[in-house]
Parts: C-alpha cells; structure tokens; sequence
C-alpha cells in the first residue's frame, strides 16, 4: 500500500479504527501481506472508508474475525475491513424471538445472551462460537442443523448494508413474515461480502430445544453408515441434523434429536425401527463437547475442499472420497455436502484435486476449494456457477458494487 | 434520488377510488402478433374475445379492473419462451397469472399488456422420494402437491387459505404465507431451484438441489416473491417434507381479542413451536354463525384462537396443556381441544370460512395485510379497532397471529361513493399504524399494484432505487409487469441514509 494513500485513509478516521491485528490465515487465503487492516467503529465510518475506496481505486476485503476467508487473488491495492469493533447488540425481544446485532457481534456473546433467555440460532457452521454474526451471514451457509430447523436465509429477518459505493441501505425488517417488495436482502446472505458490507443483522431465534440427544452409531464399513443415514434421512420423522464422518479407518454417525423427552425418546425408537439398528445415546454435555469436536476436527488443515451433490448420492461420494489416503470426511447426509480434509502432503495438489474434481463431476457432484496452501493456485476449483446464473450475478455485483471496491465474482 | 422508472401510461397512484382503471374496450393486438402467437400455442389457446376476456380483468383484489388485449395460455417452457420472445420483441408487455386469487392487484394488466397464463402447464414433473423435492409445472395448484405426495408419506407445507385453487407460480411470485408456516416457514423455504423465462424469452435455470450454493448468489431467493416483474418461473423445483405423526387442534374462546392477542405472546414466549396460531375476532365470528358454515362458537366471544400442534404423537398432548395452560392465564372462557380429523375440521371451520362468510353481510370486502412484532399485537388491534370506530367501517379481523400477520377486512358497499374514500383513508392509517408499531405493510399478499403507495412508509429512496436496480438486471427494459410493486412517483426528501448509519437501524 503506498504511503500517501494510507495517509489519506487516515486522514478521515479516528485514530482507533487503526493499529488491529487479524489471524495469520487471512494472509494465507489473500496470498499476500496486507499492511493496512481498519475497524471502523460505526457504520458511517464503513461508509467513509467505502467511499475513499472507490475513489481511490483501491479494494476492501471485509472480514468479522479474518479466519475464514476463502481463497482469493488480489490484484489492485488492498485494504482489511474488520467488524471487529461494531459489535453491540442493538435489540433483542425475547418474546418475539428477534434479535438485532451488529456485524462484528461474535456468535458466543449473542449465544450467552440468548441462552439466559432459553433462546438461540440453531445453526452450526464449524467453529461457530468464533465467529461473528456478519460473517455467518455473510457465508451463508447453516451447518447440518439446517435439517431440522430450515436455512439461515430464511431466518435473517434484516439486514443494514453499505454497498460497495457507500450508499447505506435498510433491507427487510423486524418482523418474520415480509413481502414489501422485491427480496434483496436474499442476495445479501451468503454474498462473502463482494457486494456490500453488513453492518447489523437481524435474524429469528428459536426456543432452546428441551432435550438435545445426540445418537452416535460407530462401525468401520463406512457404507454400512451410509445406508443407516440414508435411512435416516428418509424416516417418517425429521432430525435436527444427521453429520458423518469418516476416514478410511471407520466412521461415525450422529443423529440429533431436539424436543420434549417424551417426543425425543419416541422420535428414536422410530428411527431405530426404521433403520433396523440401535444407537447408542449422549446427553448434553457430552454429546456437545462430541459435537464440537466432530464438526471442528481439521478445522486447521491447510487443505480443505467441500463437495456438493444430491443428498442420495453422498453414499457414491463418499466411496470416492475416502480413497484418498489421510483424508478426514465430514458429511451432511440432509444437505448433500461433504467436507474433505485432506493431507498436505499429497505429493503433487493441484494433478491430485484436477483428478478429484473430473471423478466428482462424472459422479453428479461439484468440489469447491475452501482453504489451500498459498503457494497453489486454486482458482479452477471454484464450482461454477451456470452462464446465464455467472451473469445474473455480475448484474447484480454492478448494482450494487459499481467501481468493484469489494472483490469477487469477476 | 428515486425517479420515475417506468413509463405506463396508468394513473400515477391506483387507488380504490379509480380502481376501474378501465372501462370499454382496449386495443386489440395487431393481427399478426395474433397470428404469431396462435403458431406458437394453437388458436384456441390465444383468447381475444372481449367477452372471454373479462374473466382475466381482475385478480383476488376486483376493485381494480381492466381487460387485457389477449391471453396466451401456453404448455412449456420453450412456448412460453417463443410466447414472451415474440411479445417482447413487438414492445408489447407480459403479464404472469396463474389462478388470479392474488390479492394486491399483481396479475392485473397494464393497458398495452398481454397477460401469460399458466392454466396448461399444470403438471407436476417429478417426485424425487429419496431427496423429497418435487419438480412441477408452475400452473400446479398448491393443494394438488401435497395430495400427489400424500401416497409417499410426503407433503408440501406451504398452505395458503386459498390452497385448493392457486398455484405454485403465483405461490412463488407472492412468497406466499399458510397458517401452518409458523412454524414451517413461507414458500421460500421450499423452493430450491426454478427455470424462468426472462426478457425477450431467454430460459434460465436458477439454483437446485445439490448444486453447491456457494457457485453464485442466491438468485432463486431473490426471485421468489418478484410478484411476476423479473420473468416467468416455467418449472419450480420444491421440497418436501414428511407428514407428521400426529395433530392436536385447540380452539380457544377469549372475551376480546387483546386477550387473545396476550395468549399467543404467552404461548411463543414459554418456548412452544405450535404448526399454527390463528385468531378469528367477534365480528367475523358473528359473519360465521349468521351464515351457511356457522361453526357453533358463542355469539358473545370476543375472539377465539385456534392453536395447531403437530410431531410426533408422544409429545403432544404435553404441548398442547401448556398451550391451554396459558390461554386460561389470559382468561380463556373456555379452551376445546380436538384429536379426530372430524372435531379438528369443525374447530378450523371459521377461521376457514370466514371469507365467505363476509360475503354475505357485505357487497364488497378489503382484505388488508401487514405484519407486526408479534408483543405488538394487543396494542395494534386496539388501534384498528379505534380506527374502524373513527371512521364508521366494519372491520373483520382473521389472521395468522403466531406470525404477527395481521388481515383487517374492511367490509363495505362500492356503490357508496362516500364509503369508499373512507375505506381508502382507514386503510392508509392501518397501514401507518403497523409501520409505526415496527412491523410492515405486507406479509404476504403482496404489494402488487394496490400498495405501491404504501412503499415509501416502509423503504426510502436508496431501498426503493436498489429494487429497482435488482428488476433491471433481470428485466431491462421493464417488459414484465411493469407498474407493479415500486412506486411510480418521484419520492420527496432527503434519504433515510444518514438515520441508517447513525442509528444502525
Ligand atoms: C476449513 C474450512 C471449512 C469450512 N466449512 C464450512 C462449513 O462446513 N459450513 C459453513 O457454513 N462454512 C464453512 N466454512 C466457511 C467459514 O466457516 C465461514 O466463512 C465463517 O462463518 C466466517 O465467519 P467469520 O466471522 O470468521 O468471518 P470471516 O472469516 O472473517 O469472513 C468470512 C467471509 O465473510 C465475509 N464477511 C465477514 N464479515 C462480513 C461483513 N460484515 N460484511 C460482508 N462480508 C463479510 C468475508 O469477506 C469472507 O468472505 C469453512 C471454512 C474453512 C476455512
Ligand atoms: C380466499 C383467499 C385466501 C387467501 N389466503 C392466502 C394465504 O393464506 N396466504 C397467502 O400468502 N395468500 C393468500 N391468498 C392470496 C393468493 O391466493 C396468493 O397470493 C397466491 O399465491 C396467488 O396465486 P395465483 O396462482 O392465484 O396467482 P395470481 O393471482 O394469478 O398471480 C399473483 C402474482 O404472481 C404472478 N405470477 C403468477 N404466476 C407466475 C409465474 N409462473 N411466474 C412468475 N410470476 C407469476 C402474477 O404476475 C401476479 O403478480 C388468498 C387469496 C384468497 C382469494
């Protein structure tokens, strides 16, 4: 970043939106050193530093805590936007199950609040807890829990914004049914930020559940394991989620059950009826602390990529998958998603990921990089999207993010 | 900052007072166009008989009323496509239908507009057991899903009231809301990928299950609920889910419909996930019991709640204590409860016939539509109550409280002039009331072309700008439904931006 240019940055915030650190990992998905990095403390501050960008011409990564940035390939100068300091709760009406927090709010502080509420947001990307509200919107994405109690999307309620211009928008409200005009803030979850930054989010909670049973099924012919999730994801009843995991030694099963005793006991004798086998039952905290471990193993792993395809076909994907040797799989058995983390050490990545990415496609299947050493480019294995979809988009990214201040979708 | 946006020759704010926005004949399409479109769909399926054409001049919402120039009723994709290709390139507008029970004036034609019905394409394509997603035709009626999957112990929840005639395109294109989508969420949970006809008759596929959502932005969440204004959803891939094990059905009877109102915060507040929270109010019930569906609920009642459980059979009857539990704290008169279909449809009748029912005391009946906090219910209704008061209207009310989604039917006669500008007045301050309490000017029907001039209470200038930037990317040139949704006029003021930023709400 040269000189002039951070100075005049400088020049137009106060003196505590400089001088924050962010993880290391961020360096590793940007692949290069970022000398500036800004928290801006308001949201007319996101606007400010917007507006300087695209002036400026120079780009705007915005992250909550920086950890889970994808890989991409900055070409112009470059800035960091951390949310890190937009981090209050702004409303919160237990009774009507709405919360509002800002951006930078991390999911452990609303959690905590929430909790004393008997409330939460049953959504379980990994490492949840560690990220913030903004972030988890931004990506998108809900975690397997998405089985029992619908998508994230449907649950983000509103939304405040500064497009990649600086203009602020409010988007939908406070309220769970809202049909007043065309739905942009729909775009707005899951867009990793390349169309605007997120400054506060409001979203629908949900009552704690009042038991949460964890059902666990260990064998080591992980086919075996498949037909039974199969089977469970084609019950009469519904789980909160159903995640395998599986290296070549083995697998595991977790089946979660949320509900009154009586419903979660009747729930898993119903299923045990269907399938033909027993599991074997974990309570809170245990089955918790399995959670968490299950869902957050290899969170580190320098090579991670996700696979998608019809939930029916996880079995087929599996098969495939599980050839590799040293790898950890990670399956959604509802959503028809597999996370794969593989060994670093394969000697040659980029031929290796080439000769997954063809077998998964001959399979129905699309794989999508999420975190690779910096020296490989990882640009081809992006799934993409459809033409007329890639276009759509870009419509949409020159709606909102006309002198591309924000990076992504080229 | 917000402009004019697209030229129609309509009057700049429909209202109630000019809903017939046309009288005696439009013009009739140039011979050629006929011509044309009949190659594409066969003559019998291009209506231009004026007197064919009356039953397309309105949807749900018949106080506005104009007939369009033709009706096109194609039976795929690719007629649709050659349909809206051959339209768009004469110039000549698309109007999307599918049952014209809309509510908000959506499928209502512009003066130059020719409207694209999906009557034909009713077929449901695919079910998908092992992935439980359906693929139909969008001129599917919503109710004929669910008996299709009923075989595979299957259904599709989204339930709109007007289930057993609208259909799944026209259920997409309002975002449609049931009672049971308090807890199963509106249609846009259930649509995981769509084909659309887009300007000048490009097909698209949007989304799908097991496509990786990452590959781009979410297109087919943006899509649903465009009220016909993007394009033509042509196949609609949806999920389903599996029929619960058991229903418990409770109706409760409550003197006034604050209490009710009170219940229903008690209920959600005390962690309870009923399927569904309706209230019927006194006078819709007295509508009921003086008509042909009287259901035997007391004449005397000030609202009564029906309350829906539904899971898996061993926990419900403990839901539904609690439930009944605190409807007699806020002083229930008496609470029933019924386990059989038969007493279940009987506890569901008024709230299920109350449309009809107000037929018969009125001539004419606004359904009115917005959403508030559900705390904000009590006081809401209060207010609706004092503005029917002010104003002499009769207002019914009948709603899927659970949600906050609120229906004040404003029962009237349109030969009286006079009554009219009171409806349209009364209407306005319901609307004003519900933004005030922090809630919305539509739930779920729609803001279509009767509530345009109620976008500015909700969306300033950069949010109405931004949507309409979002239709340009699909529809340039503004050939589908144009004078839907945005408001036409020129919006005074400064822009709410500064008020976003400082307050973050
Ligand atoms: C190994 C690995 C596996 C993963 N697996 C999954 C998975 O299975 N399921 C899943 O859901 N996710 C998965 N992710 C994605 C990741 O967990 C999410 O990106 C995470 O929610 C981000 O939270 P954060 O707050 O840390 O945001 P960050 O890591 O800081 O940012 C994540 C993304 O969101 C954008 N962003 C952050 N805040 C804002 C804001 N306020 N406005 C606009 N954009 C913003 C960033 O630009 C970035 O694109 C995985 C990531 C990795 C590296
Ligand atoms: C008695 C009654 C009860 C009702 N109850 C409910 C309720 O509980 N919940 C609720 O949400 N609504 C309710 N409605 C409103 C209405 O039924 C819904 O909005 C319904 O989804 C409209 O479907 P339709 O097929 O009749 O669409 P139409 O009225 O024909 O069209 C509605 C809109 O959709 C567009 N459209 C139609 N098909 C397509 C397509 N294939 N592609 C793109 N755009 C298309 C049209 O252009 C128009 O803008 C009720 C209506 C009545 C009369």
């Amino acid at each position: 970043m040269r000189v002039d240019l951070t100075d005049s940055l400088s020049r137009l915030l106060p003196e505590e939106a400089f001088g924050h650190s962010v993880p290391s990992s961020l360096w590793t998905a940007l692949r290069t050193d970022v000398e500036t990095v800004v928290a801006p403390g308001s949201a007319e501050e996101v606007a400010t530093i917007l507006k300087w960008a695209s002036e400026m011409g120079v780009r705007v990564v915005p992250i909550g805590t920086g950890a889970h940035t994808y890989p991409r390939y900055p070409r112009d100068p470059f800035i960091v936007l951390t949310t890190s300091r937009l981090n209050e709760i702004q409303h919160y009406e237990p009774a009507d199950l709405t919360m509002t927090a800002s951006a930078g709010a991390s999911i452990r502080d609303l959690s905590t609040e929430m909790a004393t509420h008997g409330q939460w947001l049953p959504f379980d990307p990994p490492d949840v807890p560690n990220r913030t509200l903004g972030g988890l919107v931004a990506t998108g994405l809900s975690g397997p829990l998405w089985a029992g109690y619908g998508q994230l999307r449907n649950h983000v309620l509103g939304a405040t914004i500064v497009c990649g211009d600086g203009r602020a928008l409010r988007l939908g409200g406070k309220v769970v049914k809202n049909v007043a005009g065309f739905d942009i803030l729909k775009v707005m979850v899951g867009s990793r930020g390349e169309l605007a930054v997120i400054t506060s989010v409001t979203v629908r909670l949900f009552p704690l559940p009042v038991v949460d049973r964890l059902l666990v099924l260990e064998a080591t012919d992980v086919s075996e394991l498949v037909s039974t999730a199969r089977a469970v994801a084609t019950a009469p009843i519904m789980p909160a989620s159903i995640i395998l995991s599986a290296t070549s030694d083995g697998g595991r099963l977790l089946v979660r059950l949320h509900g009154a005793r009586v419903s979660v006991e009747a729930d898993q004798k119903s299923l045990e009826k269907h399938t033909g086998v027993s599991f074997e039952v974990r309570n809170t905290p245990e089955a918790e602390s399995l959670l968490v471990q299950e869902r957050g193993s290899g969170i580190d792993t320098e090579l991670v990529v996700r696979v998608w395809a019809l939930p029916s076909r996880i079995g087929v994907l599996l098969d495939l998958l599980k050839q590799v040797p040293g790898v950890s799989l990670n399956a959604d058995v509802y959503g028809g998603s597999v996370r794969a983390y593989l060994p670093v050490n394969l000697s040659d990545i980029e031929s290796s990921l080439a000769g997954l990415q063809k077998d998964i496609e001959e399979l129905g299947g699309t794989i999508r990089v999420l975190r690779i050493p910096a020296e490989v480019d990882a640009s081809s294995y992006f799934a993409k999207p459809l033409v007329d979809e890639g276009e759509l988009a870009a419509g949409l990214k020159r709606a909102f993010d006309p002198h591309a201040v924000l990076w992504g979708i080229e | 900052m917000y402009r004019l946006l697209e030229k129609t020759d309509e009057e700049p704010v429909a209202s109630l007072l000019t809903g017939k926005v046309s009288s005696g004949m439009t013009r009739p399409l140039p011979s050629t166009v006929v011509s044309d479109l009949a190659k594409i769909v066969g003559h019998e399926h291009v209506i231009t008989d004026p007197d064919r054409l009356l039953v397309y001049e309105s949807d749900g919402l018949t106080a506005y009323r104009r007939p369009p120039r033709a009706v096109v009723l194609p039976s795929s994709t690719e007629e649709i496509s050659a349909v809206v290709g051959l339209l768009h390139s004469n110039g000549i507008e698309v109007i999307p239908r599918g049952a014209g029970t809309g509510l908000s004036g959506g499928a209502l034609t512009t003066p130059e507009g020719v409207i694209v019905g999906t009557a034909r394409m009713n077929r449901i394509l695919k079910i998908d057991v092992e992935n439980r997603i359906a693929i139909a035709q969008p001129g599917v009626i919503n109710a004929r899903l669910t008996e299709a999957t009923n075989p595979y112990g299957l259904y599709y929840a989204p339930d709109p009231s007007s289930q057993s005639t609208c259909t799944l395109g026209g259920n997409v294109a309002e975002n449609s809301g049931g009672p049971h989508c308090l807890k199963y969420g509106v249609t846009a949970r259930y649509i995981t990928g769509l084909t659309v006809v887009l300007a000048g008759g490009q097909i698209v596929e949007i989304g799908g299950v097991g496509r990786d959502p990452y590959a781009t932005l979410d297109l087919v969440g943006l899509f649903v609920g465009s009220e016909g204004c993007f394009g033509i959803a042509t196949e609609i891939e949806l999920r389903l889910l599996p029929i619960t094990e058991g229903v418990r059905t409770l109706l409760g009877i409550f003197e006034s419909v604050e209490s009710a109102g009170r219940a229903v915060t008690k209920i959600i507040a005390c962690g309870l996930m009923p399927a569904a929270v309706e209230i019927v109010d006194g006078p819709t019930i007295k509508a009921v019991e003086a008509s042909v569906f009287a259901a035997g609920y007391p004449l005397e009642a000030g609202a009564a709640l029906v309350i829906e459980f539904d899971g898996t059979e061993a926990g419900l009857d403990l839901d539904a204590d609690r439930a009944e539990q605190c409807c007699l704290e806020e002083g229930a008169i008496e609470v029933q409860r019924a386990t059989d279909p038969e007493h279940r449809v009987k506890l569901w009748r008024a709230r299920k016939k109350a449309f009809g029912a107000m037929g018969r005391i009125a001539p004419d009946l606004l359904v009115q539509d917005a959403t508030v906090p559900r705390t904000k219910l009590p006081e809401v209704l209060a207010g609706i109550d004092d503005i029917g008061n002010r104003y002499g209207l009769k207002i019914a009310n009948v709603f899927h409280a659970g949600d906050g989604n609120l229906h004040p039917n404003i029962l009237f006669d349109r030969q009286n002039q006079n009554e009219l500008e009171l409806v349209e007045r009364a209407s306005k301050e319901i609307m004003q009331l519900c933004v005030d309490a922090g809630g919305t000017i539509t739930g779920e029907h729609g803001v279509g072309v009767d509530k345009r001039k109620y976008m500015t209470l909700v969306h300033g200038p950069a949010e109405l700008e931004a949507m309409a930037a979002a239709k340009r990317v699909f529809d340039p040139a503004s050939l589908f439904n144009p004078g839907k949704v945005l408001p036409e006029v020129e919006v005074k003021g400064a822009t709410d931006t500064a008020k976003i930023l400082a307050t973050g709400e």
